[in-house]
């Protein structure tokens, strides 16, 4: 009888013993940056140059941009900066901005430039404080 | 003995019906909307400084009640609530006919200073039939408030002064000079001086980080187009050559750009610290309550 009751507790213990495999097995960690908004596809069809932009601009989110993940230290993110430029004011000046705005991304000391930062952690820079309309310039 | 029997019953239930309209009428409830009511509550409320509440109590009891007491303090709730244009005009309702008159002018002159159209502002101070006499200096010290947010060149300081009294001269006379010597940098200055060295209209602007960032990518380019080309690689000569133009033109629009946010953050800070001064000290104005 207590033979039987040893062998019955052997049992029950290796039949509800904790795998040490599960315990210390690879676990698959995204590394990617989690995106702070949902990215829309949209085609803006006002004129001919602007869907042509758009349409570039939503390739490239696709293949690059959302691939690489949320990556761009700005709001707006370096690439919608280009597209708002260039509905801002034109295709010549728009390129100038997007210039200067890439620009500025690669300072590395960029935190130390006073630009507002959104509740994500981003620095608020919209194209409008470029686009040489001192009226236009917001701080907040 | 029949009869004496309903004598009593008659009596007990005459008793009993008296017994009950008494007693409804000792638990009848009072008229809670009665104007009386509405304005202990209404001076409950804008005691507890719940204004918008106490606005519409006050409202209800003027449609029983006129009273310029409770005409300032409906007036004064929408100043508090900030409905400065519909404060302007109850106000106005005392000017004329009332012991509030003084008080109501200079919360009138208040309200519509914080409309933010300083220009009519000043043309208001000037109409005759809304000035003060008991507050005239009030008034005077709004007006001159407002000469330091717009963009109209600045009086003489001996009549934009006149109205504070000296011991906040020099915190003026401080603002004054930031007001018409502004320390701006020149957005073309800026533009020039990028177009000869890049990066150097940043570094006026007192962006390094950027003036450095520019020059290398510039830099960076333009070696690049330099060395495809003495390498024989046209295609990507030309195609660096075209990056750097783009990068260096950039460079010398965000420069002047960047002269200009200068600017702008230049005023923006002397509009908060003129407006952070004053709101402070109540824009030196009597706190007018009743």
């Amino acid at each position: 009888m207590r033979l039987f009751f040893l062998i019955i507790s052997i049992c029950a213990c290796s039949l509800s013993a904790q795998s040490d495999w599960a315990k210390w097995e690879a676990k698959q960690i995204p590394y990617e940056i989690p995106a702070s908004h949902q990215q829309e596809y949209k085609i803006d069809s006002s004129d001919l140059g602007m869907t042509l932009i758009s349409f570039a601009h939503n390739t490239y989110n696709f293949f690059v941009s959302d691939l690489d993940g949320d990556n761009c230290p700005f709001y707006p993110s370096c690439s919608s900066f280009f597209v708002l430029s260039v509905k801002e004011t034109n295709i010549i000046l728009g390129t100038l901005m997007f210039a200067d705005r890439f620009t500025r991304d690669l300072n590395f000391f960029k935190g130390m430039n006073r630009y507002p930062i959104a509740a994500n952690g981003k620095f608020i820079d919209p194209p409008s404080n470029y686009t040489m309309h001192i009226q236009k310039i917001k701080f907040d | 003995m029949a009869n004496s029997l309903n004598k009593t019953s008659l009596l007990f239930n005459n008793f009993a019906l008296i017994f009950i309209f008494m007693s409804a009428s000792l638990f009848a409830q009072p008229d809670f909307f009665s104007a009386k009511y509405r304005l202990e509550f209404g001076n409950y409320l804008y005691a507890e400084k719940d204004y918008l509440r106490a606005f519409h109590e006050f409202r209800n009891v003027l449609k029983t009640i006129d009273n310029d007491t409770i005409r300032f303090r409906l007036a004064n709730s929408l100043f508090k609530i900030s409905r400065m244009s519909e404060a302007a005009d109850n106000f106005k309702t005392l000017f004329f006919g009332s012991a509030l008159s003084e008080e109501a002018r200079l919360m009138f002159y208040q309200s519509a200073y914080f409309l933010n159209d300083h220009k009519w502002f000043r043309e208001l101070t000037e109409q005759e039939n809304y000035q003060t006499t008991k507050y005239k200096n009030e008034v005077e010290r709004l007006k001159s408030i407002t000469y330091f947010y717009d963009k109209i060149s600045l009086p003489d300081t001996n009549i934009l002064f006149k109205p504070f009294h000296d011991s906040v001269h020099t915190r003026l006379a401080k603002f004054y000079k930031q007001k018409k010597y502004p320390q701006y940098k020149s957005p073309t200055a800026a533009a020039v001086l990028s177009s000869v060295i890049p990066g150097a209209g940043k570094i006026y602007t007192g962006e390094i980080g950027d003036a450095v960032a520019a020059f290398l990518s510039t830099a960076a380019l333009a070696y690049l187009a330099v060395s495809n080309f003495n390498a024989e690689h046209k295609f990507r000569g030309w195609l660096f050559t075209g990056l750097t133009a783009v990068f260096y033109g950039g460079n010398i629009y965000g420069s002047a750009a960047a002269a200009q946010i200068y600017n702008a953050r230049i005023r923006f800070n002397f509009e908060n610290e003129v407006k952070l001064y004053f709101e402070e000290r109540n824009y030196f104005l009597p706190r007018i309550d009743f």
